[in-house]
């Protein structure tokens, strides 16, 4: 049960209180990027929680039984990089071969999830930061990729009314987009005591 | 990128062409480590370090990388730079280290430098590929630094960890935070532009140009992504 | 052809030369960061055990540690740091604690936690100046029961380590596994299976009675002795006449005693409380009782359980109680649920209604409290209506 409920406080706090996007600006680019449009915005955020969850399940073994049995620590940064690029490439080959329907839809935006820094962030912070057990660092990056989908969904609506209204020139565009992306990541900090409180 | 002498390619990095206000690359590090002045000062000279490093092995070895798996060696290249030097900050400057945390591994997929890599030091020599690294790394520092300054002051109410005699007094700590980031962000975005009165190529949107994965989606994945998004 | 293996070649000698790379910058730069993470880890220590220096890890597989110790660092001038992991009302509350070479506790802290409450922030000051004799009457926190319990019982444990590094030994076992030692070494033939008897007649010096399962006999305890008797009551094994005649006393008068039970329609002005009765053949009264704690009365915000307090009493006909235990309860955990310690139920033996007044309230519990002096006043009005006397 214990374990039940730390796994439960882990989800939530990765997808509300410690938002990859909106509190710890990872994952930026695609979210000013791809979040003009709603369907644009879930295709990328289901893509980025599939290379989470999957680039997690294989880096974690491969950190405790291969880099620290080995002493190789210091190699994470670039067997990571390396495994979630050829993940990617995989999984689009994949895709492509086994669920033509999905590649369609999803295709798309896998490229642009190699130099997502969300993927890598959330790898080396399961292992660098948390010391998360395999299960916990798979949930860890499962809540992540869902705030990360959380804020896109969330960000596409916002932005489809900035383009309705009327800015100064200078605001147009980028600007006053992420002085709502400003005000939305306000709005999370709300949610900073839930998980505290979640089971008290 | 017409007038290549070597002092506009040195000089665009700055203003013109700034990685972070006008290209709007590595918004990440950006916006993260620019909550204090000293972690911005960091964050912008080992992300230069591994720029200048990468661009110049990378336009050094552009005609022996075949052209069909350059992606992957860049960011092997890229990779390896970002781990030398997060050995040698993690050895001399422990404070930084635990200051820019995971933040430091994360230059690997820092837009700059790969979009660097394939726009520039791929299809140019050695010393233009150093100058241009150069360039850039400043234009990033200085952005870092800027909007470091601004945050720190309002946010922290000091400059590099001293504590300003008015400031600190009046603390409007969400500048340290993340809103306060993309807030601070947004307008030296727009006040760029209004001092380049528009001159810089501005990538108001996110055309496959100003995108540093661009490279890697083979130019028109996202171009096919905003069509069908229509 | 020649191409694919010109990718192969390219690909894997940059691979080769930047793994090269960083091996050598790796060997340049370790040794630093080694050090500078021992400077950092050394900083750390220092901060529960001021003073100290030259702390170094130690190899503790070689120990018989209480269960709770992860770390133990040694110190130079003989004094120790040992960083603890325990539960308090979550799990994952990692303490650290330095003890000088005295054996006094010169500091103590809550690395991370997940309570709710706060108090293990603060807690440490408390412990300071503890030593493995003192420890055990340094209060905890009201408010926070569970928290400081855990808190205290791993600062213990670290006393604990401290005295076995010093080649002392310490004896681990908790209250239930001392207990079932003891019982074990009076009465073998019980092979380790006891179950407790509910005393109903008025023992002499006898404190508690254990029965096997087996069926081999009884374990009379008496002050600090544990004496055997076999099925019928007569003392086996050694034991002085005087623990002999005090023993063989009180099996007589508790063995073979049968319960009847009493037909409670038959009263109906009964208090509710009363959800059974017997009678013994002694003469004594056996009663089950139940109790509006705060499970019943608690405010409707905390959430109560909606149980009762079950209590099991027994009492001589003349209205005084011998025993009362509490069977079950669902009050508050870490508060009001302290009803099911023997120190607070303990405190009815040998009350009347006229002594009846004094008992010990739960701190922080005062509805369960109430509620279980209630319940178990009511035998006194109960005995009365049993023997027709009211």
């Amino acid at each position: 049960m214990d374990t039940f409920k730390s796994l439960v406080v882990i989800l939530m706090s990765s997808v509300l209180v410690n938002n990859y996007v909106l509190s710890r600006f990872l994952g930026i680019c695609p979210f000013l990027g791809v979040s003009k449009k709603l369907n644009q915005a879930t295709g990328m955020g289901i893509a980025v929680i599939f290379v989470m969850v999957v680039a997690t399940a294989v880096t974690w073994p491969i950190q405790h039984y291969v880099l620290d049995a080995f002493g190789l620590g210091y190699m994470q940064t670039i067997v990571f990089i390396l495994i979630i690029a050829a993940l990617v490439q995989f999984i689009e080959m994949a895709l492509k071969k086994m669920i033509p329907s999905l590649h369609k839809s999803l295709g798309v935006y896998l490229p642009l999830i190699t130099t997502n820094c969300a993927v890598l962030g959330v790898t080396i912070d399961n292992i660098a930061e948390h010391n998360f057990n395999f299960v916990e660092s798979l949930v860890n990056s499962l809540g992540c990729g869902l705030g990360f989908l959380l804020a896109m969904v969330l960000f596409s609506g916002i932005r489809s009314k900035i383009v309705e209204s009327e800015i100064p020139e200078s605001f147009k565009g980028l600007p006053a987009t992420l002085i709502a992306a400003s005000f939305i990541s306000l709005a999370f900090f709300g949610f900073a005591g839930i998980v505290d409180n979640l089971f008290a | 990128m017409k007038n290549n002498s070597n002092l506009s390619i040195l000089l665009k990095g700055l203003l013109l062409e700034n990685p972070v206000f006008v290209l709007v690359l590595g918004t990440c590090p950006t916006l993260a480590t620019s909550t204090s002045v000293i972690g911005a000062l960091g964050m912008g000279l080992a992300a230069m370090a591994v720029l200048i490093c990468s661009n110049a092995v990378i336009s050094l070895l552009r005609k022996v990388i075949p052209e069909t798996v350059r992606i992957p060696c860049y960011i092997v290249i890229i990779a390896g730079f970002v781990t030398i030097v997060q050995m040698i900050i993690h050895a001399y400057l422990p404070a930084l280290y635990d200051m820019l945390g995971v933040y430091l591994a994360l230059i690997t997929v820092n837009c700059i430098i790969l979009g660097r890599a394939e726009m520039f030091a791929g299809k140019n020599t050695v010393g233009k590929s150093v100058l241009d690294g150069v360039g850039m790394g400043l234009g990033f520092t200085l952005a870092l630094l800027s909007m470091a300054t601004i945050r720190e002051i309002l946010g922290a109410g000091s400059f590099a960890g001293i504590a300003l005699p008015f400031f600190s007094d009046h603390k409007i700590e969400i500048f340290t935070k993340a809103p306060g980031g993309f807030l601070v962000y947004g307008i030296m975005i727009a006040i760029v532009y209004k001092i380049t009165h528009g001159k810089a190529p501005y990538k108001k949107q996110f055309s496959c140009e100003g995108c540093p994965s661009a490279a890697i989606c083979n130019r028109g994945s996202c171009e096919n992504a905003v069509k069908e998004g229509k | 052809m020649k191409n694919h293996i010109k990718t192969v070649v390219s690909l894997t000698a940059i691979c080769a030369v930047v793994a090269i790379l960083l091996a050598l910058t790796n060997y340049v730069t370790a040794p630093m960061i080694e050090k500078q993470e021992n400077a950092a880890v050394n900083e750390a220590l220092a901060v529960v055990l001021p003073g100290g220096s030259g702390f170094e890890k130690m190899d503790i597989s070689s120990f018989q540690f209480p269960e709770t110790i992860t770390e133990v660092y040694s110190e130079e001038n003989g004094g120790y740091v040992f960083k603890m992991t325990t539960a308090g009302y979550g799990p994952g509350m990692v303490i650290m604690c330095g003890i000088d070479a005295n054996g006094v506790v010169k500091g103590a802290t809550c690395i991370s936690s997940n309570e709710t409450l706060g108090a293990e922030a603060t807690y440490g000051e408390n412990l300071k100046e503890a030593k493995i004799d003192t420890i055990d009457s340094v209060d905890t926190v009201a408010s926070a029961t569970r928290t400081t319990e855990a808190y205290k019982g791993a600062v213990k444990d670290a006393l604990n380590a401290f005295v076995i590094i010093g080649g002392g030994s310490v004896d681990l076992r908790d209250e239930a596994e001392i207990l079932a030692d003891n019982l074990s070494a009076a009465l073998s033939a019980a092979e380790g299976k006891f179950s407790p008897v509910f005393i109903t007649a008025e023992l002499e010096g006898v404190s508690a009675v254990y029965s096997a399962d087996n069926g081999a006999g009884y374990v009379f305890v008496a002050g600090e002795n544990f004496v055997a008797t076999d099925p019928s009551g007569n003392v086996i094994g050694e034991a002085s006449v005087d623990l002999s005649a005090t023993v063989t006393a009180a099996a007589q008068k508790l063995i073979g005693v049968t319960l009847e039970e009493i037909d409670l329609s038959a009263f109906p002005n009964m208090p509710s409380q009363v959800e059974k009765a017997y009678k013994a053949s002694n003469g004594n009264y056996v009663f089950e009782l139940k109790a509006a704690g705060f499970g019943i009365n608690g405010d409707e915000w905390y959430n109560p359980s909606g149980e009762y307090i079950k209590i099991k009493a027994s009492a001589t006909a003349d209205g005084k109680i011998i025993v009362c235990e509490t069977v079950s309860q669902k009050e508050t955990d870490g508060i009001g649920s302290a009803c099911a310690d023997a120190s607070f139920y303990l405190q009815f033996s040998g009350k009347t209604a006229e002594n009846y007044g004094q008992i010990d309230a739960i701190s922080g519990a005062t509805i369960t409290t109430n509620g279980y002096k209630t319940a178990v006043s009511k035998i006194f009005e109960a005995i009365k209506i049993l023997k027709g006397e009211a």
